[in-house]
């Protein structure tokens, strides 16, 4: 019973701190880094559905996240369009670039796919660096206007937290939606047996190319509002250390899971700003962690596969909470 | 009436010829039985029957349509329902969530529907649960509905598989060795079920090793050997012809090694 209360009482907790958050912290700075670990957030909710849920492995997100970058730079600077304009066309962008994804997805699987996203990825970062009349190539993209929503400039630190805050919570819902009804239980089942599915007249191509589309989707939007918070973007941002970092995140969150994949997208953005984080923290730890940044990335996702393959959330026993939607 | 009109299928692996020339009806309302040593082509021929594979040639009418060259899906929608020799469930589900998925053959894919909770979802959803709990009552499994399928002893799994399978709403259900390593008290309620099935309108194929079970419950039997129909009658027929006990005895071997 007080497991249940809890279960429930939780994901309130987590909004009202979430939304509280800039009331406490009033350190500029500290706010950009949560503010960026939302903008990773909304990547991974995107990686949770494709990876935790349906099973598909994706090492190219990066590309997406650039993607939305750059369509949104381009829209609101060059084109001078408004920048709700840019943003929903980096979305719709991105979610071309994941309908071609998907396309070999519906034929290679595990490490093959692996590999097929991993040169979409590298394909796209070449593509930046080239692309110079657009792009800016390797010098990078300046002069991006915060966000704005009509006469509605989203300038100071607190309010660009909120907004992105505000987009991860839009997106987490339609998720939850997603994962909670049919098309979740026909993703997990394609992740459970492919002729399983098949055979109980889930539509797999539709399934696997809806998902790509929506993973990337998220991820061009995360990408159109890094460009914003940021004002500038370069090619060396969207590279695969990146897609990997967000693998990382949702492979440590765990399948079949929401929370996890968030929370572990916060926790791992943090690590990386540990020096802001603990105040006390003398200069030499600091930097041995972050120049061991991918090691400790690499030993956690071994630990989590060798002694808790079901990540985070399997960690605090997620199992009983669902199945209840009906 | 036949219900399923297989013709002339053949189906061939490189140089061998797993599935020659196969013909045979299923009617409607009845058990028909696919019987044979290993090797004799079962369950390739299953998978043509169900677009898992598509036969080199011949046809596959099923209540007056064509099923050679539609996918997996198509076929399920059209009421062909199957289950697998190695068991398919969905370990991460529970047995009810199995059994919901298979109503996603009678359902669309609803992708922005869910993602907007909008009621057609939320009732199409409810449909599907009632519909896994009274699939589940039917085969006498309820007490299983909320155990991961990966926690379920083997006999549970095989029947989850073939609620899943009915929850498809098939007019006929292809059952792919449904009592292999199952003891005598698993096969006992799988006798029951499949008449359970039966006399609830579906009609049932099945391939089977195991030969008390099918002489039971089959009104039919079809017998494989090499690729061949060597075959085909009542069990009582079949128990006595020379050419099945031949085969089963590994007699007809020795003629062309």
């Amino acid at each position: 019973m007080g497991g249940r209360t809890l279960r429930a009482l939780a994901p309130l907790a987590a909004v009202v701190a979430v939304a509280l958050l800039p009331l406490v912290v009033t350190d500029r700075f500290l706010l950009k880094v949560f503010t960026f670990a939302g903008i990773n957030a909304l990547v991974v909710v995107g990686l949770a559905l494709l990876f935790g849920h349906a099973g598909q492995v994706s090492l190219g997100h990066a590309a997406f996240v650039g993607l939305g970058a750059y369509a949104s730079a381009y829209c609101t600077v060059r084109l001078g369009w408004p920048w709700p304009v840019g943003f929903a066309v980096a979305g719709a962008l991105a979610a071309l670039g994941g309908l071609v994804l998907a396309m070999p997805s519906l034929r290679l699987k595990g490490h093959y796919l692996a590999m097929a996203t991993l040169g979409f990825g590298e394909l796209m970062a070449l593509t930046f660096q080239e692309a110079e009349p657009v792009t800016g190539g390797v010098d990078g993209f300046g002069g991006i206007p915060f966000p704005s929503l009509g006469p509605l400039e989203v300038g100071d630190a607190a309010t660009l937290y909120w907004l992105v805050w505000a987009v991860v919570g839009v997106a987490l819902l339609a998720a939850y939606n997603v994962t909670s009804l049919r098309p979740g239980r026909a993703m997990r089942a394609l992740h459970g047996s492919e002729p399983g599915a098949q055979a109980s007249g889930v539509d797999v191509v539709g399934i696997k190319v809806r998902t790509f589309v929506v993973s990337a989707l998220l991820a061009g939007l995360a990408g159109a509002l890094y460009a914003g918070v940021v004002g500038f973007i370069s090619p060396s941002v969207f590279t695969l250390t990146a897609s990997i970092t967000f693998l990382a995140m949702a492979v440590l969150g765990g399948t079949g899971s929401l929370a996890g994949p968030i929370v572990a997208a916060v926790v791992l953005t943090l690590v990386q700003y540990i020096d802001a984080l603990i105040p006390g923290l003398p200069q030499e730890a600091a930097q041995t962690i972050q120049s061991y940044r991918e090691d400790i990335y690499g030993l956690a996702i071994v630990l989590v596969v060798i002694f808790a393959p079901r990540g985070i959330a399997g960690l605090w026993g997620r199992r009983g909470g669902r199945g209840e939607a009906a | 009436m036949s219900l399923l009109q297989v013709r002339k299928v053949t189906k061939r692996f490189g140089g061998l010829t797993a599935v020659d020339d196969v013909s045979f009806d299923v009617f409607e309302g009845t058990i028909k039985a696919l019987i044979g040593p290993n090797g004799a082509g079962k369950s390739t021929l299953f998978n043509a029957l169900t677009g898992f594979d598509r036969p080199d040639s011949g046809s596959v009418v099923f209540a007056g349509a064509e099923l050679v060259g539609r996918r997996p899906r198509d076929t399920v929608r059209a009421g062909v329902a199957r289950t697998f020799q190695n068991t398919q469930l969905f370990d991460e589900l529970t047995a009810g969530e199995n059994v919901m998925v298979g109503r996603q053959a009678r359902q669309r894919r609803g992708f922005t529907a869910a993602m907007l909770r909008l009621p057609s979802a939320l009732a199409e959803d409810r449909d599907a649960h009632d519909e896994a709990g009274r699939l589940l009552r039917l085969i006498g499994i309820e007490e299983w509905v909320d155990v991961p399928a990966a926690d379920l002893p083997a006999g549970i799994r095989r029947l989850v598989e073939i609620a899943r399978a009915l929850a498809t709403g098939p007019r006929l259900l292809l059952l792919d060795e449904p009592a292999a390593g199952l003891n005598a008290t698993d096969s006992r309620e799988l006798v029951q079920t499949l008449y359970r099935v039966r006399d609830a309108g579906i009609t049932v194929v099945v391939v089977e090793h195991h030969m008390g079970l099918v002489m039971e419950v089959s009104d039919e039997i079809v017998v494989l050997d090499r690729g061949r129909k060597i075959a085909e009658g009542p069990p009582r027929l079949i128990q006595k012809d020379p050419a099945v006990i031949a085969a089963y005895l590994g007699e007809g071997g020795d003629d062309d090694g």
